[in-house]
């Protein structure tokens, strides 16, 4: 570029200010220089109303839902994490307030591995991690058969998709309540069935020691398929006829088109149900407060029934705390792999 | 379709302000909230407690709102009044659980000089009230376990009721004869939240104890609780109780002696409305727990009257803790509805007493054992029961011998039990 300035027009338009106003004069540059300063100071006050007047009413409008959230949902989790800091027992729960701090002491008695409570704990968690590993599969498994025969015309349909919903929306409490009775030694049907075929010829205790989990998983998968089905079904319904209509045209065989349509059509679906099936596993309750009790047994226990039992019935409410903060720890630390991973997984396939 | 929601709207709201303004009207009297187990089937329940909280507001102007909690639920909703103090003035609470509620500072001292001094309750009953020396709470009602048995199931065998446990296993060998493996005794199991009160007594009857007299250690680990805890796994063992015992808890235990499937079963008094109204027929005999090498030995539970500490109608809740206990309701609570026995002894001297199975239930009582009054009760409690528990999942599944007998669960029990103790203040 000459020095003297006299360069052509066309490359002195590049080089103009940061707004990219036209190519000018000197004359005309020298008028404008100043309003054009002014006019940038008055950009970003403009900018920031526009932003007001544009995006204000949006968070004008959550702000109902978002303080509410902060009230029910953020401000009891802070609590909830301060009170495993603090010494919260029998003796101090009635002004907790007052209750001295210990450090992490309350995470050390509920996590230590060769304690009482730090065994249990780390047992219940990787009993849940079990059951929901099971669970999940089975429920995806059958709920995803369940969804493409589904997806065909027959008379009745309708009905159908109503009906296989009843486990799912049938109360936690009665559904678990009735499956302890099937799974009781002396009078359940699970053992009466097996007996009259000849599987086993005195009654297997089901509900008590190492059998526990197996029975309570099969319950929780007849409560929980119905859902995957529906999720997936939704799915289904969004997948383009055409997609397989050129396949069968290109000559895909049946598996091929459900390998290569179905299930990555269904990926966005999959992920979050598989999510949210993750996250409920770790808060699973009912179905073994139900059917097992207080006390499942370490066999059989799970961080939810270990953490009521622990705070509810001996006020340790600082060592319950501690261990709640580390479950919700282990749920997001889950949640961001498992995200991570389905992203990484994308990206590898495109 | 519009206009009708508007009026659903305001009619939302008229009734609102319609009970809000009730609610002001009412609060100008004085109004206590009672909290009570379900003690007796609410058919007659509801309408004795309805009745007399119309009787305590004629005499004192006093209402008193009662809401029925299970026991299930209860000490969760108690807890939290606790912690929170509100919601609740007066509340039932099994004597074991007195001196937890007590240990948190929540709950209202009491003068027991207003409610006729220490003299006129049973003192198992009053000790459960205390905590280092002070009561927090006024006994209600008392209750001990005994050993019911099915006279028409112990004729057809040709035996009478066991005096020892020894003997017990005895009947027990010669009913399974008879009606088959597990038709001797129903017992609790896994689910029973209250499997160690069965156990306490053998314990005490084998000379036993579940801590040492200071409350510093435990003892039950000793060679009469093994010996005790052997005999309890022994009922399943001989095939006196049915394996599927283990998955019990105490109301399944009970309903196969009430069904009359089983001849023998420990139950309380409460149980007698049960039978009354399960199955009537039911020809069964009361006898008082075996004896074992140390005598006999009962269980002493029951129920307190406690006052919230941070209640504002403390003179009110007194009231109505008094009116509970005057003679006449004491013994119609008990003798009509809950089938438990008076924890004030004018009341428990009534002649009903002297009669039928109640003198059975009278000298259980006079020998019967509270557990010592700590705060730390529940975690020594939980302790206990956790590992009771694990021994008889180790035992149906065929794993106890191999983790080291039964011997090795109590030790367990008994250091989790030392580390609560020196937590007691």
């Amino acid at each position: 570029m000459p020095p003297d300035g006299s360069a052509r027009p066309g490359v002195a338009s590049k080089r103009t200010g940061p707004l990219g106003a036209p190519p000018a004069t000197t004359a005309q540059a020298q008028g404008t220089a100043q309003p054009q300063a002014a006019f940038q100071t008055r950009g970003a006050l403009y900018k920031f109303r526009r932003f007001l007047i544009r995006t204000g009413p949006a968070y004008l409008f959550i702000l109902p839902a978002v303080s509410a959230m902060l009230l029910v949902h953020y401000i009891p989790m802070a609590g909830g994490i301060l009170v495993a800091f603090k010494d919260i027992n029998l003796f101090t729960v009635s002004r907790w307030y007052d209750a001295p701090w210990v450090g992490f002491a309350n995470f050390v008695q509920g996590l230590d591995p060769g304690g009482f409570l730090g065994g249990r704990f780390w047992r219940a968690l990787w009993n849940v991690s079990f059951f929901g590993a099971v669970t999940i599969t089975a429920g995806y498994v059958i709920g995803m058969a369940v969804a493409l025969l589904l997806n065909r015309e027959f008379p009745g349909r309708t009905l159908v998709r109503g009906i296989i919903l009843l486990p799912y929306i049938t109360p936690d409490s009665v559904a678990y309540s009735v499956w302890r009775f099937i799974f009781q030694a002396r009078i359940g049907l699970v053992n009466m069935w097996l007996m009259k075929l000849g599987i086993i010829d005195e009654p297997v205790i089901w509900l008590v020691g190492s059998n526990a989990i197996y029975a309570v998983m099969l319950a929780a998968i007849w409560k929980g398929w119905p859902f995957a089905a529906l999720v997936l079904q939704a799915g289904l319904q969004t997948i383009p006829r055409e997609l397989y209509e050129s396949a069968m045209i290109d000559g895909a065989s049946r598996w091929q088109r459900f390998r290569y349509i179905t299930l990555p059509m269904l990926a966005p679906v999959t992920r979050i149900l598989i999510l949210v099936s993750i996250l409920w596993n770790y808060n699973a309750f009912n179905q073994f407060y139900v059917m097992l009790g207080k006390d499942p047994g370490p066999a059989a226990d799970v961080p939810s029934t270990l953490i009521l039992r622990e705070t509810f019935n001996t006020f340790n409410f600082g060592v319950g705390s501690a261990m709640s903060v580390v479950l919700m720890g282990v749920m997001l630390v889950l949640t961001m792999v498992y995200l991570r991973a389905l992203r990484a997984a994308e990206r590898g396939q495109a | 379709m519009r206009s009708a929601s508007r009026w659903a709207a305001v009619a939302a709201t008229a009734a609102l302000v319609l009970a809000l303004g009730a609610g002001a009207a009412m609060a100008q009297g004085t109004e206590i909230t009672f909290w009570v187990m379900p003690n007796a089937a609410d058919v007659i329940h509801v309408p004795w407690l309805d009745q007399k909280v119309e009787e305590f507001y004629r005499e004192t102007g006093i209402r008193v709102r009662y809401e029925v909690i299970g026991w299930d639920q209860a000490w969760s909703r108690i807890s939290t009044a606790l912690i929170t103090g509100e919601g609740v003035d007066v509340f039932q609470a099994g004597t074991t659980w007195n001196p937890q509620f007590a240990a948190t500072g929540a709950v209202a001292e009491i003068d027991i000089d207003k409610f006729g001094g220490a003299d006129a309750f049973m003192e198992a009953n009053l000790i459960s009230t205390t905590y280092k020396g002070k009561h927090y709470g006024v006994p209600w009602f008392a209750e001990t376990r005994a050993l019911f048995y099915n006279k028409d199931m112990f004729a057809a065998a040709g035996v009478e009721p066991p005096q020892t446990y020894e003997e017990l296993v005895q009947v027990g060998k010669r009913i399974t004869e008879v009606f088959g493996e597990g038709s001797a005794v129903a017992i609790a199991g896994t689910n029973a939240w209250d499997l160690i009160h069965n156990w306490a007594i053998i314990l005490w009857a084998y000379g036993g104890d579940l801590v040492d007299a200071q409350a510093r250690r435990a003892t039950f680990n000793g060679p009469e609780g093994v010996q005790a805890m052997e005999y309890y796994v022994d009922l399943v063992r001989l095939g006196l109780a049915s394996k599927a015992t283990a998955e019990y808890n105490q109301p399944q235990a009970d309903a196969a002696f009430i069904n009359g499937n089983v001849a023998m079963a420990f139950m309380g008094p409460w149980n007698i409305a049960d039978i009354e109204v399960e199955n009537p027929s039911l020809n069964y005999g009361v006898v008082e727990p075996p004896a074992g090498p140390a005598g006999r030995a009962a269980f002493s539970g029951g129920s307190n009257l406690v006052i919230l500490g941070a209640s504002p109608n403390q003179a009110a809740a007194e009231e109505w803790i008094r009116f509970l206990l005057r003679h006449e309701n004491l013994v119609s609570y008990t003798r009509d509805l809950s089938k438990m026995l008076p924890a004030k002894i004018d009341a428990f001297n009534d002649p009903y007493y002297e009669t039928g199975v109640w003198q059975v239930f009278r000298r259980g009582l006079s020998y019967a054992t509270a557990y010592p009054p700590l705060g730390v009760w529940g975690d020594i409690e939980n302790a206990i029961v956790a590992e009771f528990r694990n021994i008889l999942t180790a035992y149906v599944e065929g794993s106890l011998e191999r983790q080291g007998g039964v011997k090795a669960f109590l030790n367990r029990a008994a250091q989790r039990v030392d580390e609560a103790l020196a937590r007691e203040r």
